[in-house]
């Protein structure tokens, strides 16, 4: 794959920061997510998250099942102040 | 507000199982983040070879009629952006909702391909497209290139030449660092035989038939015209990919260059086709987000998809009265989800103490997915069995290890 093509549409982070960050010791999507924002976008990692997985499984020769994959945190899905207060008294 | 069951999605799993629960007494709620109710079944359009058409809006919308006689509230265009112990559903209205059973059906999504100018306006994943022709009844282009040899990426080819969309060519994406088996032409073939019952062609049927006998399989995929074999009219490549999409602001034409039977590229030489619009179908994986964030072990299963939460013959999770069904346990087709939903559902009502013979009645709803997958007309994953089996044993594992739950 071409060094500039997008591989995290919402952070726009490219192929060939990914590649730097691997260089650079990154071992784990979470680590990738770190070292370049891949994943810490709006969606979260929904699109680029077994893209980075496959990319990580294939440059550290590991398998997929033994790399840990992206942690999920609350909130799950993005929301403002307004929504996430909404109507309610006990907050 | 309190609930007996709380459903999250409400596509064939998760309405299966409302209907089910409701049906034996419980007080249910279903949650889903788009305005119509249906998830995938929405699209769904296709032929099957005994049963005649599958129209999935009308069975969605007979299930919705079905549900809502039986009381079941339905939230509509409402996210969750939570789920915290035992258990607060947190809506993005800032409503909360309680229950003790939760079922996790948020179904899937669709694994990217990037290919040189993915993000360009034009260039959709093979869902949209479908979402958009069936359900919308726009047309995502007027030319249109599909990457990604695949029953999905077929059966959309259909749908859209259905539609009036021209069709110009589905081709295997580009072979790189994370296409895997997508790009080889000979693991194609081998892919095709899960479809070659419907396969309206004659060569496609042989080569479907044939991907089981190695030998026959790599002269398949040598001998393959690099013009292409025409499916429904519309050219299927093996022997050529897209390498790239171009186009100033948008999706104005695609590179194409000559794979060889392994999937390299043969030669720097490439041509242009212009398009204005590109479906990319990589496959799909179980979106499970919520049943991270409720604290569900999970296992990395390729033959399911990806990841999904661990849980037990009965659907339970790891996570006390969290339960999951459909596409998030491996992806399957509507009736496959339809049969875990009804089992998740009776399931839930037996805990409940809504059901007479609980456990009958379970072991009946177990049988009733076994044969819907037996029956599959499409299958998605090539060795989904044995995706189950190890999932199954690791569920057996898990629960020799570890003394409870929670």
């Amino acid at each position: 794959m071409d060094k500039r093509t997008e591989i995290c549409r919402c952070e726009e982070v490219k192929l060939g920061e990914i590649l730097n960050a691997i260089n650079n010791g990154a071992k784990t999507s979470k680590a990738l997510k770190l070292a370049t924002r891949a994943g810490m976008g709006i969606c979260q990692g929904r699109t680029c998250q077994p893209v980075l997985e496959q990319i990580i499984s294939y440059y550290t020769n590991q398998n997929i099942q033994e790399t840990p994959g992206l942690s999920t945190n609350h909130p799950v899905r993005p929301l403002s102040l307004e929504e996430l207060a909404g109507n309610r008294k006990d907050l | 507000m309190t609930y007996d069951l709380v459903v999250i999605g409400a596509g064939p799993a998760g309405m299966s199982a409302a209907i089910k629960a409701a049906k034996a007494g419980a007080h249910v709620a279903i949650i889903d983040e788009n305005p119509v109710s249906g998830g995938k079944l929405l699209g769904q359009l296709y032929h099957e070879p005994d049963s005649g058409w599958w129209v999935g809006r009308n069975i969605a919308r007979e299930m919705i009629a079905k549900a809502s006689s039986l009381g079941v509230a339905i939230f509509r265009k409402m996210e969750i952006w939570g789920i915290f112990p035992k258990w607060n559903i947190m809506l993005n209205n800032g409503e909360r909702l309680t229950t003790e059973h939760v079922l996790i059906a948020t179904g899937a999504a669709e694994k990217a391909i990037p290919v040189e100018g993915w993000t360009k306006p034009g260039v959709m994943a093979i869902g949209a497209a479908q979402t958009l022709t069936n359900f919308h009844r726009v047309k995502p282009g007027k030319k249109v290139v599909i990457i990604g040899v695949d029953p999905l990426s077929l059966s959309v080819a259909q749908e859209l030449k259905m539609a009036g969309v021209e069709v110009a060519g589905i081709y295997p994406p580009p072979a790189t660092e994370v296409s895997s088996d997508k790009s080889n032409p000979k693991q194609i073939i081998q892919g095709l035989s899960a479809m070659a019952h419907l396969a309206p062609n004659a060569l496609l049927k042989a080569a479907g038939k044939a991907a089981n006998h190695p030998t026959i399989k790599n002269i398949a995929a040598k001998c393959y015209p690099s013009f292409g074999v025409k499916v429904w009219g519309i050219p299927l490549h093996l022997r050529k990919t897209i390498t790239a999409i171009e186009g100033e602001k948008q999706v104005e034409q695609v590179r194409i260059t000559a794979i060889d039977g392994n999937g390299n590229q043969k030669n720097g030489r490439t041509k242009t086709m212009g398009v204005d619009c590109v479906c990319i179908s990589g496959g799909l994986y179980p979106l499970s987000e919520l049943a991270e964030a409720a604290g569900c072990d999970f296992v990395y299963i390729e033959e399911l998809g990806g990841h999904v939460p661990l849980h037990s013959p009965e659907l339970e999770t790891t996570k006390d009265g969290i339960y999951v069904a459909g596409n998030i346990t491996g992806i399957e087709g509507a009736k496959v989800a339809m049969a875990q939903g009804e089992l998740a559902g009776t399931a839930i009502s037996s805990r409940l103490g809504l059901l007479q013979k609980g456990s009958d009645a379970i072991s009946e709803a177990q049988v009733k997915v076994q044969d819907a997958r037996a029956n599959a007309v499409i299958t998605f994953q090539q060795h989904i069995e044995s995706g189950r089996e190890k999932l199954a044993q690791c569920w057996h594992t898990n629960v020799q290890t570890s003394s409870g739950k929670g």
